[in-house]
Parts: C-alpha cells; sequence; structure tokens
C-alpha cells in the first residue's frame, strides 16, 4: 500500500485553549507530514476537509488527533483509509490542567505530542485488513439435543430459511419435556398449570422442510471450523475410528519424578491413548458439513450421593424422593407413595440442605422454586384436603412466573415458610419434618406422607464433552469447572457464548431454565448461530470484536514450535500437527492476539495490530533526561485493556478527573496480547515504569476474552524475574485491575503507581 | 434444644376467616410491611405480621386465643402499605370475629348470628316473643286507653323486663362463660410467646389494671394513635359514651320505678332526660359519621358483621328518639309502632350481644387489661 498520510488536529472541546496547537502541528511537521486543524472537526465542515483530501490529494492514511476513538466513530469511518485516532480530548485536555508558561516544563503539551507522534508511528506500521475468506462455506446448523430448546432453536432458524439438522441420542424427540405431568405456564394469565405443550413443537418442527431429525444419534465428532465444521455421527454407545481422541491427561505427561516427558514421547503417550482414534487433523470424508452448532443437550437429575442428604431421610426412608422421582410419580396418576401405595395427601416440599447454612441444592437456580409451587399443585389437584409444605431458603419465581407463585400462594392447602428443614425421620407410616427458623418464629413438626427434596438439574457438559470438538486442546470446554460444568464463557456478559466459536449454548446446559425461558434461550442461540454464519462467510470476527476483518498471521519461517499459541489460545483456535507447528482456524479465532502475547519469536500479528506497529508507538514516546532537563520527569507506559480500562480512562476525563501527566496510555485488544518484547524496549528506552491495565481475572473474571488479563498477570511475574537480574526494580512493571464502571479509581490507580516509581528513582538506563 | 412446635393446620378455619372478610391473607408474603407501620404494634413479638402467617398456615390456636389480635383497633394502616394487598387489618377483624364465634355459646346461635340468610329468622324471634307471652299475660294492649301517649299503656313495662331481665343475664352468662375461657387462653398463649412474665392470673391485680386501662379506653388513646384513624375516632367516641349514658339512664329509670314506684315518661325538664337526649343524640350522630365513613371506605372490606353493628346502633337511636318526639307530637299509631320496633332492636342487643361484632367492647377490654396486667410491651 502506497501510504499518503494526512494529519487533522481539531481545536473544538477545549483543545485549542489547553494546547500550543502551532507547536503540535511543528511536530506532525518534523514526521514529514502535513497537519490541518479545524475548530470542529467532527461537524459537517471538518468532515468535509478530510474527504477533499481524500478525493482531491488521495489521502488514504489519515490520523485524528481529537476525541476519543470510543466516539464519532460513524463520522471518522473512511472506506478504503486506515485511519488511527489520537486522543487529545479525553485523555489530555480533559484530564489535565492547561499547561503553565512561566514553568520550564509544559507537561500536558508533552503528553499530547507523545500521544501524536504515537499516532504516526502507528499508522506508518499498519495496513488496511484483507478478510480471511473460507474455501467451502457451509450454512447448516447443527442442533445437538432434540428436547424443548433444541425443537425451538431448530424452528427459528428455520423460520428463517436456515438448514438445520437436530441430533438426539434418545429414539425420540420430547426430552424432558415429555415425561411431565403438567408444566408451568407459558402464557398470560400465567396463574396454573398447563398441559405439557411439547407435543405441539413436534408437530411444528415436522412441518419444516428444512429441518432434518437424527434420532438415536450422536456426535462423534466436530472437526474443522465454523462455516467449515465436518462432523461425525454416529449411533450411541458405537465405537468408531472418528471418534474423538482425548488429549493426556496432566499426570500421564510427568514421568515418575514429576518431570515432563519429552516431545516424542509424549506424542507415543498420545497415540497409544486415544488408539483406533483417528488424529483430530483427519478429516472425515464422509463427515456432514455445518456451519454453526446449536448445544442445546440440556441436564439429567441430580443423583445424591450415598449417605447424601441422611438427615433428610434421602436413601434411607423410602417416601423421602427427589423432585424428579417425584414427577415421575404424578406423571403415571394420583400421587401414590412408593412404600405402600398409599395416597400421599401430605406432602413437604424440602428447597434447601439446610444444614447450618441457607444454600438452595447444587444446579437449581429459580427452577426449583417454580418445580416444588408445580408439585404442590399436584397434591392439590389429586386431592381436595391435601397439604403442600414448602420449605425454602429462597423463594426464586423470576418474570412473570410471579404470577404464578402468587396464584398458588391464595390456594388455602399451600404452605410456604422460608426455614431450614433439621430432619425428617418416620412416625410409624408416616414421616414427620423439622424445621428451624421459620417465619411462624419457632421450630416446627409437620406430618408428612411424602417428602420431596428440590435437588437440581446437572449440565450434561458436568459428565461428557458432548461437542466432542476435534480440537488439539481438548474435545470439551476449557476451564468449565468455574461455571460449575454449565457450557457458559462468562455469567453475565455473553449469553449463548461458549469458550468455542461458532457453538452456542442454549436452555439447561447453560443454566437452570424453565420451559419457557427455555424456549426463549433457543431463540438467543440460534440468533447467535445465524450471526455467526453470516460473519464467518465475510471473514468479519463474530464476537466480541463483532466486523474486525483482521486475523492473526503467522511467519512460519521462523516457528520454532513451541506450542505456546496452541497452549493458550482462550478459544482453542489453534490445531498444531505433530511436529508442533500450529494450524490456524481464523473462523474460530476472537482476534483478541492472545496468541502475539504469547508468541517467543514474535511472529504471529495482525495486520493492524503487530508487535512491530505496537512497538513503534513506545519508541515513539520522548523520554527526556538530563540532557533535556535538570530535573526531568518520568516516564511510564500504561498499556490499558481497550474493553475496560481504557473506557474506564475516558470517563475519568469526561468527569474532569486529573491524573499525572507522566503517562503514556497505549491501547491493546486485550492485556493476554501484550508482548513482553514491548516492555523490554519501553524500559531500555529508559521508560521509568511499565503496567497493565486491565479486566479482573480469575474465577469472577470480566475479560473479554476469558483468560487474557490472567495470562498477562502470569506473564508480567516472569518479567519481574527478568528485571530482577537487569538490576532494575521488580516493581517497575506492574498490572492493576480495573472495571468499565470504576472510573473513579483510575486517578489513584495511575497516580500511586507513579509515586512508587517517582520514589524508586529513574531508570538508570536512562539517556544511554 | 426447645421443644418443637407440632403444625397442624385448619383448611377450613382458613376458609372461615375468607369468609370473614380475610380473604386475601393468603397473599401475604411475609415482608413485615404491616408490624412497621402499625402505630400501636409493640416492639416485641409485633403483630399482626406473626398473625398473617399463621393465618394462611390455618393455625386457629394461635389466634383465636391470642389477646394480640383485640389490642389492634383495626385502624388499617398496614392494609394500606401492605405490599401484596393481603390487607392484614381486615384478616385481624376476621379472626376477632372468628375469636368471638368461637368463645360465645351456644355456637349454633353465633352462627346463626353471623349469616346473613338468619337474619329475618333472629328478628323474628322478639317479635313472636313479645306478642306471645303479651297476648297470654294480657300486658301487651293493642288499644291503649287514655289521651296522653304512656308507652307502658300499650307494651308494660313489666313485659319488658320480663324479657329483658332474664336476656341480661343470659348474655352476661354466656360473657363469663367465654371470658373464663378467653384468658385461660389468653395467658396460656402469652405464656407460650412468651409476651409476659406472670405465671399465674392474679384476680387483684387484674382489677387494679382494668381500673388503669378504663381511662384509656374511654379517652380513646390506643385508637388516636392510629393514623387512620383519627376522623373514626370522635364517631367510635359518641357511640360509645351514647351507650354508656343510655345504660345509666335505664338503671336510674329502672330503680326508680321499682324503688320509688314513680313510672315515666319523665318531664323533659329532668336531668336525667337531659341526659338520655343527649346520650341518644351522641349514639345516631356517632353511628352515623361511622355509616357513612364505611361506605366512603374504599380501601377496607365491610362486611356483614360490621353492617349489623352499625344498622343497630342507628336503628337504636333513631327508634328511640323518634318514639319520643312522635310521643311529644301525639302522634300515638306511629309512637306505639316505633316503640315496637325500638324494642326488638333492644332484644337484639341483648340476645346477641355476646355473639356478634360488639362483644368486641368486652373481649378488646379483657385484650387490654390482660396487656397491662402483663407487662406486654
Amino acid at each position: 500500500m502506497n501510504k499518503k498520510y494526512g494529519v487533522y488536529i481539531c481545536t473544538g472541546c477545549g483543545i485549542g485553549e489547553a494546547l500550543n496547537i502551532d507547536g503540535l502541528s511543528a511536530a506532525v511537521k518534523k514526521a514529514r507530514k502535513t497537519a490541518k486543524t479545524h475548530p470542529f472537526l467532527c461537524g459537517k465542515e471538518g468532515v468535509e476537509v478530510i474527504k477533499k483530501d481524500i478525493a482531491d490529494e488521495g489521502v488514504n492514511a489519515v490520523v485524528i488527533a481529537a476525541c476519543s476513538r470510543r466516539v464519532n466513530t460513524d463520522v471518522f469511518r473512511f472506506d478504503g483509509c486506515i485511519v488511527d485516532r489520537v486522543n487529545l480530548r479525553e485523555q489530555v485536555v480533559w484530564s489535565h490542567p492547561k499547561g503553565d508558561k512561566t514553568l520550564e516544563i509544559d507537561h500536558t503539551q508533552m503528553l499530547a505530542n507523545d500521544y501524536l507522534k504515537m499516532g504516526m508511528a502507528r499508522i506508518d506500521k499498519i495496513l488496511p485488513p484483507e478478510p480471511y475468506k473460507l474455501d467451502n462455506f457451509t450454512r447448516k446448523i447443527l442442533v445437538i439435543g432434540g428436547g424443548i430448546t433444541g425443537i425451538s432453536a431448530a424452528i427459528d432458524a428455520a423460520k428463517v430459511g436456515y438448514d438445520v439438522t437436530i441430533v438426539e441420542k434418545e429414539d425420540k424427540l420430547g426430552g424432558y419435556a415429555a415425561k411431565v405431568r403438567k408444566q408451568l405456564p407459558v402464557n398470560q394469565p400465567y396463574t396454573g398449570l398447563v398441559p405439557p405443550i411439547i407435543s405441539d413443537k413436534i408437530r411444528e418442527l415436522a412441518s419444516f422442510p428444512n429441518i432434518t431429525v437424527k434420532t438415536s444419534t450422536m456426535v462423534a465428532r466436530i472437526a474443522g471450523q465454523p462455516g467449515d465444521f465436518t462432523v461425525t455421527l454416529k449411533k450411541p454407545g458405537e465405537m468408531i475410528e472418528f471418534d474423538v481422541p482425548f488429549p493426556l491427561p496432566p499426570e500421564m505427561k510427568v514421568d515418575s519424578n514429576g518431570k515432563e516427558l519429552d516431545k516424542d514421547k509424549l506424542i507415543e503417550l498420545y497415540k497409544d491413548y486415544n488408539k483406533g482414534k483417528n488424529d483430530i487433523l483427519s478429516f472425515d470424508p464422509n463427515g456432514e458439513k455445518f456451519g454453526a452448532v446449536v448445544l442445546a443437550a440440556g441436564w439429567r437429575p441430580y443423583v445424591p450421593a450415598e449417605g447424601e442428604f441422611a438427615h433428610l431421610g434421602f436413601g434411607t426412608i423410602a417416601d423421602v424422593v427427589t423432585n424428579d422421582q417425584f414427577e415421575a410419580i404424578a406423571a403415571k396418576g394420583k400421587i401414590l407413595r412408593p412404600s405402600d401405595g398409599k395416597e400421599a395427601q401430605s406432602v413437604v416440599f424440602v428447597q434447601s440442605p439446610g444444614m447450618a447454612d441457607d444454600k438452595d441444592f447444587e444446579y437449581t437456580g429459580s427452577v426449583t422454586s417454580l418445580v416444588a409451587l408445580k408439585q404442590a399443585k399436584y397434591v392439590r389437584d389429586d386431592y381436595s384436603d391435601g397439604k403442600a409444605y414448602i420449605f425454602y431458603q429462597h423463594m426464586k419465581t423470576p418474570g412473570l412466573q410471579e404470577l404464578f407463585y402468587k396464584s398458588l400462594q391464595q390456594d388455602p392447602g399451600i404452605f410456604m415458610t422460608k426455614g431450614e428443614v433439621i430432619s425428617v425421620s418416620k412416625n410409624g407410616s408416616g414421616l414427620v419434618v423439622e424445621a428451624d427458623n421459620t417465619l411462624l418464629g419457632e421450630k416446627i413438626q409437620v406430618k408428612a406422607d411424602m417428602v420431596v427434596i428440590g435437588t437440581g438439574m446437572v449440565p450434561v457438559t458436568v459428565d461428557d464433552p458432548v461437542i466432542n470438538l476435534a480440537y488439539r486442546q481438548g474435545p470439551g470446554f476449557r476451564d468449565n469447572a468455574i461455571f460449575n460444568g454449565y457450557a457458559d464463557s462468562n455469567f453475565i456478559c455473553f449469553p449463548y457464548e461458549t469458550q468455542r466459536t461458532g457453538v452456542y449454548a442454549a436452555g439447561c446446559i447453560r443454566r437452570a431454565l424453565t420451559m419457557e425461558e427455555s424456549i426463549e434461550d433457543a431463540t438467543g442461540a440460534a440468533l447467535k448461530a445465524i450471526q455467526c454464519l453470516e460473519s464467518s462467510n465475510r471473514g468479519v470476527a463474530v464476537h466480541p470484536r463483532y466486523g474486525d476483518m483482521t486475523f492473526p498471521d503467522f511467519f512460519f519461517q521462523r516457528c520454532t514450535q513451541c506450542k505456546r499459541c496452541t497452549e493458550e489460545c482462550p478459544f482453542g483456535a489453534l490445531d498444531d500437527d505433530e511436529k508442533g507447528t500450529p494450524k490456524p482456524n481464523p473462523t474460530r479465532c476472537r482476534r483478541c492476539g492472545t496468541c502475539m502475547g504469547a508468541c517467543p519469536e514474535r511472529i504471529i500479528g495482525f495486520s493492524d495490530y503487530n508487535i512491530d506497529s505496537i512497538g513503534s508507538m513506545v519508541k515513539a514516546i520522548d523520554v527526556p533526561s538530563t540532557d533535556d532537563f535538570d530535573d526531568p520527569p518520568m516516564r511510564i507506559l500504561g498499556l490499558v485493556c481497550e474493553n475496560d480500562a481504557y473506557p474506564a480512562i475516558d470517563i475519568a476525563g469526561l468527569n474532569r478527573l486529573q491524573f499525572s501527566a507522566d503517562v503514556r496510555f497505549l491501547p491493546v485488544r486485550c492485556l493476554g496480547s501484550i508482548n513482553v518484547i514491548w516492555i523490554k524496549e519501553a524500559l531500555s528506552k529508559g521508560m521509568d515504569g511499565v503496567f497493565a491495565l486491565g479486566c479482573k481475572h480469575g474465577d469472577q473474571y470480566q475479560c473479554h476474552f476469558v483468560k487474557g488479563s490472567e495470562l498477562a498477570s502470569i506473564r508480567m511475574k516472569k518479567i519481574g524475574e527478568a528485571l530482577a537480574s537487569l538490576a532494575l526494580e521488580v516493581e517497575r512493571v506492574a498490572q492493576f485491575e480495573i472495571a468499565i464502571d470504576e472510573f473513579d479509581k483510575v486517578p489513584k490507580i495511575i497516580n500511586d503507581f507513579v509515586k512508587l516509581v517517582t520514589d524508586l528513582g529513574p531508570n538508570p538506563l536512562k539517556g544511554f | 434444644m426447645s421443644e418443637a412446635f407440632k403444625v397442624e393446620p385448619d383448611i377450613t378455619f382458613i376458609k372461615d376467616i375468607c369468609a370473614l372478610g380475610g380473604g386475601d391473607l393468603k397473599k401475604c408474603f411475609q415482608c413485615a410491611t404491616c408490624s412497621v407501620v402499625c402505630p400501636i404494634s409493640p416492639d416485641t413479638r409485633p403483630f399482626p405480621r406473626k398473625e398473617m402467617i399463621a393465618a394462611s398456615w390455618g393455625l386457629k390456636d394461635k389466634l383465636i386465643g391470642n389477646a394480640d389480635i383485640w389490642l389492634c383497633h383495626n385502624c388499617g394502616d398496614c392494609s394500606t402499605k401492605c405490599p401484596r394487598g393481603a390487607r392484614p387489618a381486615d384478616v385481624l377483624s376476621a379472626i376477632r370475629a372468628a375469636a368471638i364465634e368461637e368463645y360465645a355459646v351456644p355456637k349454633s346461635v353465633a352462627k346463626a348470628v353471623n349469616d346473613p340468610n338468619k337474619l329475618p329468622i333472629l328478628l323474628s324471634i322478639p317479635v313472636v316473643l313479645f306478642i306471645v307471652i303479651g297476648l297470654l299475660t294480657g300486658l301487651l294492649n293493642f288499644r291503649p286507653a287514655g289521651d296522653v301517649i304512656v308507652h307502658s299503656n300499650f307494651f308494660s313495662s313489666w313485659l319488658v323486663d320480663i324479657i329483658m331481665v332474664p336476656l341480661a343475664i343470659w348474655s352476661t352468662a354466656i360473657f363469663a362463660i367465654a371470658l373464663k375461657r378467653f384468658l385461660a387462653d389468653i395467658h396460656a398463649n402469652a405464656i407460650l410467646e412468651g409476651k409476659t412474665d406472670k405465671k399465674k392470673i392474679d384476680p387483684v391485680e387484674f382489677v387494679k389494671a382494668l381500673i388503669r386501662i378504663i381511662p384509656t379506653i374511654l379517652k380513646h388513646e390506643k385508637f388516636n394513635e392510629c393514623t387512620e384513624n383519627r376522623e373514626r375516632a370522635t364517631a367510635h367516641m359518641m357511640v360509645l359514651f351514647g351507650f354508656i349514658g343510655l345504660f345509666i339512664v335505664t338503671s336510674i329509670f329502672f330503680v326508680v320505678m321499682y324503688v320509688f314506684q314513680i313510672h315515666g315518661p319523665y318531664s323533659q325538664l329532668n336531668p336525667v332526660k337531659w341526659l338520655a337526649n343527649i346520650s341518644g343524640l351522641a349514639l345516631i350522630i356517632g353511628s352515623a359519621l361511622l355509616i357513612k365513613q364505611r361506605l366512603s371506605q374504599k380501601d377496607s372490606v365491610s362486611s356483614y358483621k360490621d353492617w349489623t353493628l352499625l344498622v343497630l346502633a342507628f336503628g337504636l337511636g333513631v327508634t328511640g328518639m323518634l318514639t319520643q318526639m312522635t310521643r311529644l307530637a301525639e302522634m300515638a299509631c306511629l309512637s306505639y309502632t316505633l316503640y315496637f320496633i325500638h324494642l326488638i332492636f333492644v332484644f337484639y342487643l341483648f340476645a346477641f350481644l355476646p355473639f356478634s361484632k360488639l362483644a368486641h367492647l368486652v373481649y378488646r377490654t379483657v385484650a387490654m387489661t390482660y396487656a397491662e396486667y402483663s407487662n406486654r410491651k
């Protein structure tokens, strides 16, 4: 690309008053580029100036020194041009005082100068992206699971014209929805139980010619990448050569002394471990092609371990059952006691295991509250004098199900109280339930014919990978334990997104949901699958960097086959071959750059974001030394996550919070993409400190890319050791956490670090 | 470890409370807003939150014999503020009606008094009694002689007392039986719920407590604490004082007639007559105001028991006053008829007092006395 530069400085929004614009223009001139200023660059006339230059003079590399790149994105988008936004407003003039001309150093002006130079350095090094196009692209959607969620997702996708295949491991469709006596209301007025709606759904499903149903079928493996998955199906229980291979468990990777085995030995062991199975890189020639997957494999009832809930009599008293067992009894007819077949006129529903803890049973959510209400209604429907008691710690009836709760409350034979059930014991042929801390103000005893314990719905991903992805990182979702085994990637921010691009979870595999919620969930996942297809086909990222046309490019000649990129990618986008050379799968990629941060050879980069572009920005920062000033100011590099930290800093500026002008912020896609070479460059250049500012990591992480900030923290620790060997204090490099709404913490984090570095004194390498 | 309370929900009781005007009781979700907003609820074991769950669990024993339901003066603050529309005030009111029904014997009478369908039968009892006894004894004269209207010429004072005196004794007896059980129950309940430090009820101390509480009742002090009740307090006080005044007048009349053999009607200048007229007016105006308030009240339930009491008080006052006025206006026929009706009201008042809402006069007094006695805080 033959670049023709144009630098535009806006003087509006207080920039002109706070800065010496001529000084900035001079800096641009020094870089042999021309600067134009405008008092209102985002206005119609201002944009016209840029457009005219593009049209008349062929400008195609535009640097806009104005407001944050998070605003006016549409205004400053010019097709065919690469654009860099220099943030003079939020991060310079709004967050720093106007320079005092009487003083020797104008800190604010120096900050603006540096940012402008960094912007120009970047634009020198980046190229416009060219989208990655798949050779074969398939629009078909695979739905795993033929329960109410899977059926609903299939119908939703089929309605808008997509071909869908449902695979169901049972011999007929319907799942649990077909096994219940009645179900919770799904429509106004939400006051009573309704007959199961699953048969209507199955009938509706049959009316779509573009839906294929495969019962008694399961997924043996899913190979390839979104838009071009090769799927091998099989009968349950079958062993075939395209069954997915499993990675070696950690204990097999080491010898008896705990030392990691060598590469060849590992390959040998791996082959042995997966005998009879083809490697992930050999594709099934008879495999079926799919573009995206909706994972709706659902749940199984929680099975208490032996002796678990002994205080509730479970396992020892026949008339103490789980809610799932009770549903099966109710579905057969009148509610009768399992022990002697007598009518169960008085039933106690226990919603929490008690034991001095107010936690509900595991894997419950709001569903078990609602199911207890539903089953209480069965008792009342079956017996006019029936009594149903519900002992809960939390009565969760979200949304309009509150109306159902209210209507059941009105039933004179349903009794509810918060309380801790202490024991269930036998009393003659009946049972006695004792509970403490009830709303009745004391310890109480209730006579019962049956006791039902509100155990949860275990997502099937707890037992089995289910999706059986032929990925080098393994067939299932990694780090699923922090989601209690649910197929999820973030509890709040990204519904339906799993840790694997192109696989979208819906229904009870994602969270304990009612059938009504599952139907809605199915729509969400179907839409996500469609979004995936309609992005992959254009070579753009799906999520969370939707529309990003770049993708990681590898300079394979220099690859040392260290496998770090393959292992660290949070989304399993890379599959390495036997030698360890990574095989990229661009449509699996979310463009976080974690691979780029991991690569010790620095051979991975994006067209507009790479080792060189960021490194050049670092180099563009002026580091004043004693040659320039008697008491030169500190220079600190802040590598900030553009998803949380960068917005937080902008908002701090918007609120006119002031912080040190000695820090130069450099936005990164994710802290995971930080390559330590940038930190080394900054320090060897004489900068006094470097910090990374990003989102929270750990079990409650807020990282857009799941593992990025966590990986960064590991790498930061490692670089600390290297610093010590250079006689630099480890404190000069740090990582801080911030959430997008914690803008008020920005000044303290920055100023505290500046103070810490100032106390350490200037970098001894300065000036060399 | 404390002994666990054995819960035996009584579904019939729940249905009864619903029928008596507490139909929303099951809507309660135990947030305790009611107990917080109640201006007269005590700080420890406050009502009506605990009564609400006891009611929705059908725990009859915890409610009927609970003095707290009588400490409530039914202002309705709780119903207004209840986020779920469970109307605790109406629920307590219904529980009180159930308690009256429970303690009064015979039960069948109590059932009949609270059943609108039985009203014609209840009203026909005095009519039949008056006519049958009157005709048998000859004390009822449908053609009273003389130019001056003297009601006893038509309906002999003897006849009135033959019927009314035993009736008063019957009422008192029923109350005595009921109160014995009632006191025992509320004491047992207070001990169980830890609302008292007293082991036994000491009669002397109890009477002392009664004397201490009477000014509170007369001045409507508790009643006035209820914010929603301010307006109603005056009207209620008028009705109460009207009844008290008329009770005094009747007693004086009774003594004067039997001891001094002086018969009515008294002169309008007689101070007793003044008291009678003032009390009668207070009763009429007070009850009329209460009726007006109930009619304009949209946020609380008015049930049959409420209306019977109000109509009874108003009817008593109006028929009494009109009887006197028509006598002075020398409208003989009308006056005698009104007198007959007035006596029916009086009969109803005496006969069904222990079974009707009016019994609150006795129960609430006893409950407030007990609270005073037992140091309920």
